[in-house]
């Protein structure tokens, strides 16, 4: 497994297993991701895989086995999972921004209130970031007045303001019509070249095919494949992935 | 065949009659035989009422009561001489006023917005039109005169205040609740001033007294019992719904019987809460109740996304609440907040069950009290109906301004 040097590793998961209830959600998860690595992560709906990265933030809780972030077990410290959510970062399939808020409010939100910096700073970092996804002139405007890909690269711009280690996409482009996806992945790419650690669900076979470090597939909570893009796509080991690759790139 | 060409401009403008008043009046009380009928009926009806209403308005009603109440009106019996012995009292609920129209005058100067400027204003033309209200002398002193004449430079000290000291909303709120306990302070006297007992207090001071605390107290009571009974802590959440299902539960009347009725004999006789207070904490209590329900109808009504998004970027939780999850959940709720408000305001005048003297009841009391004016019982009510709807309808307008200014971002 890919990985496995324990300095490099920003993420670790043991034997994570989650239950919905009755559900069997994640069996077991094992797998690290390196300081820079990008990760994409694919499977059908219901493999557990958008679970999988909503528990390094914990916005989804383990019920059994090992997450370590940075260096930080995730337990119900809440001070340990505020400190993790301050190093990662997540944009949502619907966005979520703050609809009461104006996009530079949303962005500067978290960096004023978490990081206690004084609001100039913070919204001098958020022109800057706003510079950054190409939509500079939108910072004074509410989310509802931005188009979907407009509204996910402020989400995008969101997340970054306080400055994490990791960013987490769940399936960012999913909601949006397809002359928005575009926008939003140059944006991912563009954070790609930058060093960010990266975990994507998508998709996005192309822009796995081209980004990714690592491709991992999930089916019924667990990871079947864990392999380089090129690997995976050309030459997929498990029955499943096959079925998966036929049905998604037919 | 070929398609039409892009350059040719294809737009035509509507039939005629499907647009403007015209189409309007077609569509919605002529569109077929029976709205015909309907409208004519309603119109003739409408036209009816209206002419034997401006008959009797203008023609037969004798509005000499409303007049000879007049002052008693307004603050009820606080100034005849059982309630403040050898003195004129009536500057005390004046400056009360004057301090009213002052915050107003901050909040305009604060918002920088029209509702307030609208209300603001409103109110302190009316009260200094009131100083030429044609009694005699007598009856109306110049003093009383003067100090109504006084709301309108206080509104101009209040807008002027709030805008050369830049105030805060922090301070705003600060001031507001001093200016309030100020009022309950002077209304009942202050050290070294003659005291006027609570049960001389009535008139629409006591309803707008007993409305703008029960207001002010009781939204922040019911969010607060709102994000209780949405706790995760068992205890929490139990007091919680206990609290909002017996107040709730019960009548307003039979609260305020028993406040008046069992809160003497748990408590020593000399208990410090007057009737108007107790009044006043059971209408708060009996408001926070449905407040609480309808905030938490706005707390369940919001997408999860948005507190798994505040928390993602890690805020605390109590900052999710404060920054995220309040302010869309209250804005969501005004239209419920605003009519709860409305309906706290006609219940003041309940309190007549207990014995004082609200404003309906001081009419009431003097009809019983003044045979001769039985006659005039309907226009005597009749005022007392307009009187509160000119309030409720001005609560329902400002609601209606707040919402539509806070639409901007919505979804």
């Amino acid at each position: 497994m890919a990985g496995t040097d324990a300095a490099e590793d920003i993420i670790v998961c043991r034997h994570v297993h989650k239950w919905f209830g009755e559900f069997h959600a994640l069996k077991g998860v094992t797998t690290s991701v390196r300081r820079g690595e990008k990760v994409v992560i694919l499977g059908p709906s219901g493999s557990g895989k958008s679970t999988f990265i909503r528990s390094i933030n914990r916005l989804e809780e383990h019920q059994k086995g090992d997450i370590i972030v940075d260096g930080v077990r995730l337990t119900n410290d809440v001070r340990d999972i505020d400190a993790i959510r301050r190093e990662v970062g997540m944009v949502f399939q619907s966005f979520n921004l703050f609809p009461h808020l104006t996009v530079i409010d949303n962005i500067t939100l978290a960096p004023i209130k978490v990081r206690k910096w004084p609001r100039a700073q913070a919204e001098e970092a958020a022109r800057a970031l706003l510079e950054r996804v190409g939509i500079p002139e939108q910072a004074e405007k509410y989310p509802s007045e931005l188009s979907g890909g407009q509204q996910q690269r402020v989400a995008i711009a969101r997340a970054l303001a306080m400055q994490p280690e990791i960013m987490l996409f769940d399936e960012p482009t999913s909601a949006l019509d397809p002359e928005m996806i575009k926008e939003v992945l140059d944006v991912m790419r563009e954070l790609a070249t930058s060093g960010m650690t990266m975990l994507i669900v998508t998709h996005e076979v192309g822009f796995a095919r081209e980004v990714a470090d690592r491709v991992l597939m999930f089916d019924e909570g667990v990871i079947i494949e864990d392999a380089p893009p090129d690997d995976f796509f050309n030459n997929p080991q498990h029955e499943r992935a096959k079925a998966f690759l036929s049905q998604i790139l037919a | 065949m070929s398609p039409e060409p892009y350059d040719r401009d294809l737009t035509l403008p509507p039939p005629r009659l499907s647009v403007g008043a015209a189409g309007w009046v077609r569509a919605n009380l002529f569109g077929t035989w029976y709205d015909g009928v309907l409208t004519l009926v309603c119109a003739a009806a409408l036209a009816l009422a209206l002419w034997f209403g401006l008959v009797w308005v203008f023609r037969d009603a004798d509005w000499g009561v409303v007049a000879t109440l007049g002052g008693n009106f307004a603050i009820g019996q606080y100034n005849t001489e059982a309630a403040c012995p050898g003195k004129n009292c009536f500057w005390r609920p004046q400056v009360v006023l004057l301090l009213v129209t002052m915050f107003l005058g901050m909040s305009w100067g604060l918002t920088k917005s029209g509702i307030a400027r609208t209300v603001a204003i409103l109110v302190a033309s009316a009260a200094a039109a009131f100083a030429f209200l044609p009694y005699s002398m007598e009856k109306m002193g110049m003093d009383v005169r003067v100090l109504l004449l006084a709301n309108a430079p206080a509104l101009g000290a209040g807008w002027a205040i709030a805008r050369h000291t830049s105030m805060s909303v922090r301070w705003f709120i600060i001031l507001g609740v001093a200016a309030f306990l100020l009022s309950l302070g002077l209304l009942r006297g202050l050290p070294g001033m003659q005291p006027v007992p609570t049960i001389y207090w009535g008139g629409l001071m006591l309803n707008l007294l007993l409305a703008v605390g029960g207001i002010a107290a009781s939204l922040p009571i019911g969010v607060a019992l709102a994000l209780g009974r949405r706790s995760r802590l068992p205890v929490v959440k139990v007091m919680c719904v206990t609290f909002i299902e017996v107040f709730r539960g019960v009548p307003l009347i039979t609260l305020l019987f028993m406040s008046q009725v069992l809160v003497p004999l748990a408590f020593p006789e000399d208990f410090p809460l007057n009737s108007v207070a107790r009044a006043g904490i059971i209408i708060t209590l009996f408001s926070a109740a449905y407040m609480a329900e309808n905030v938490r109808g706005g707390l369940q009504a919001l997408d999860p996304g948005q507190m798994e998004a505040a928390r993602a970027l890690g805020l605390a939780a109590w900052q999710t609440t404060l920054l995220i999850s309040l302010p869309q959940a209250l804005r969501n709720v005004i239209p419920a907040i605003a009519g709860q408000f409305i309906g706290l305001f006609k219940d003041t005048s309940l309190v007549y069950i207990i014995g004082m003297l609200d404003v309906v009841e001081i009419g009431r009391a003097f009809i019983l009290g003044n045979p001769e004016y039985l006659e005039n019982a309907r226009e005597l009510f009749v005022f007392l109906a307009l009187v509160f709807w000119i309030f409720t309808y001005g609560m329902s307008y400002v609601s209606r301004r707040i919402e539509y200014h806070l639409g901007v971002g919505k979804r």
